[in-house]
């Protein structure tokens, strides 16, 4: 499978691989190059869901802050029910293709191994108790279960995502939230080593 | 509890305070920085309340103008009715008297709670601002990304006040049992507070009331029982300098020039704690009274 990545890169950056010669110095470059096509990708696919929310959000009010609780409350429910309804056929996997999964779960296993890694595991074995969460895309995360601390030396390493986006860890899953609604918008399972 | 149980709660609480006495020892200096700390308060259940009272009381004494929330603020949901039950109405005396309430986040807090204008959050899940010659820096552990990380490291390092606080949710150090340290967290951020001259850092998490030694010339404080309680979950440690587990309570400060005061007050109104410290010691001492 990472091959097929390795491959999948060589063909985007075949310009850059031609002009090296060597068969040595042209594994590197496609190596080097795989994850930024990768991660590339990952962030157009971000940043098109982004441009989905701003386009729903704009189509009625931007709530920028308010004194009433009720309004944020209900601003929140409608802006997520818009979400799904615009995308009510994303599934798991639209935003965490096989590829860009299998570099992720690669970022997270080196992260759990390297050193210092006792720490990061602590950090996500630091929980409060909840029931299990169903991971279904669309599905919002529940109100009343309480968010994992995300461990900062992951979050390092991940890729940036843009503003009310955000990563969690959520049993052995990382799943990607968005924050104004709580929504589920993708999912890697067993993400976690 | 309906609403008029609640009410009759609050009005009849403070008189059972002003019954019971309540020794300040706090200096109540001209023109100091005052406020009060509580974490992890938003349960909507009478010791909520009951804190709220008492903070209510004491103000009388000690006007604090100011209450930074160490998170966890509203637990179990974030519709109107929760912000009523465990934030507007515990609070609602002190609101009235003009007190402002500054938050940051805990793990059981929506990220929506930024654009709630009564915890003056500015939109914004990690923020700074300014009190006298204090700047206050409220953090978002959660999710402490490269992105916050950097704007931490450039509002303390452009901060040209004389004391800098942080204060956020989860303890960088901590002798409780159930959640402990975050070590991890520790390790990201301690250097930062130690480059920039942080001298104090406030926090929540484990529901108690403790006072670590100073930590790398640090005052590190756990306030997470002002409304939850996890009653002797405090595992004494030899950093720990004081500790309190056996009822809810909440933390006065008090900063004038050079010199902050501290008071850990319980729920029904014993002092759990005092001391005070300078920041102009490259080697902070602590002394209780």
């Amino acid at each position: 499978m990472r091959s097929q990545v390795w491959i999948l890169s060589l063909a985007l950056s075949v310009s850059s691989s031609a002009r090296l010669g060597g068969a040595g110095q042209t594994v590197k470059v496609v190596v080097a190059d795989a994850p930024a096509v990768v991660i590339a990708d990952f962030s157009a696919r971000v940043r098109a869901y982004v441009s989905l929310r701003k386009n729903v959000e704009d189509s009625f009010t931007v709530l920028r802050s308010s004194n009433d609780s009720a309004e944020i409350a209900a601003h929140k429910i409608e802006l997520a029910a818009m979400i799904v309804s615009a995308r009510s056929d994303a599934g798991q996997g639209d935003i965490f293709t096989p590829e860009i999964a299998m570099r992720f779960r690669d970022i997270i296993r080196m992260t759990f191994q390297s050193p210092g890694a006792q720490s990061v595991r602590r950090t996500v074995q630091d929980k409060d108790p909840a029931t299990p969460i169903v991971l279904r895309v669309n599905l919002a995360y529940p109100e009343n279960s309480p968010l994992q601390m995300m461990p900062p030396t992951l979050l390092a390493r991940l890729p940036d995502l843009p503003m009310d986006m955000g990563y969690r860890i959520i049993g052995r899953a990382l799943v990607l939230l968005d924050n104004k609604t709580r929504l589920i918008v993708d999912f890697i399972p067993a993400a976690v080593p | 509890m309906n609403r008029m149980r609640r009410f009759i709660w609050l009005a009849l609480f403070p008189v059972c305070f002003c019954l019971a006495g309540q020794k300040l020892t706090l200096p109540v200096q001209q023109g100091s920085v005052r406020f009060a700390a509580i974490g992890d308060m938003g349960t909507g259940d009478p010791p909520q309340y009951e804190v709220a009272s008492r903070m209510n009381a004491i103000r009388a004494q000690f006007p604090f103008d100011f209450v930074i929330m160490l998170g966890d603020n509203i637990y179990g949901g974030n519709t109107s009715a929760d912000f009523e039950k465990k934030f507007e109405l515990p609070y609602r005396l002190l609101l009235d008297a003009g007190v402002k309430f500054y938050a940051s986040l805990g793990n059981h807090d929506a990220a929506t709670q930024k654009t709630y204008k009564p915890f003056n959050m500015g939109g914004q899940q990690y923020y700074t601002y300014k009190k006298g010659n204090v700047q206050f820096f409220a953090l978002d552990t959660n999710y402490m990304n490269p992105l916050q990380i950097t704007w931490l490291t450039k509002e303390l390092q452009n901060s040209s006040s004389d004391w800098k606080i942080c204060y956020f949710h989860h303890p960088l150090y901590s002798s409780s049992r159930f959640h402990g340290a975050s070590v991890e967290l520790r390790q990201t951020l301690e250097p930062l507070f130690i480059k920039y001259g942080v001298q104090a850092v406030f926090s929540g998490h484990d529901h108690v009331y403790e006072r670590m030694k100073p930590q790398n010339g640090i005052h590190y404080f756990i306030e997470g029982a002002a409304g939850e309680l996890r009653k002797g979950d405090l595992m004494r440690t030899d950093i720990t300098a004081a500790g309190y587990d056996q009822d809810q309570s909440f933390l006065l400060v008090e900063i004038s020039g050079d010199v902050l005061d501290f008071q850990a007050v319980s729920r029904l109104g014993m002092t759990v704690d005092e001391g005070v410290f300078s920041r102009a010691k490259t080697s902070p001492m602590t002394t209780g009274r």
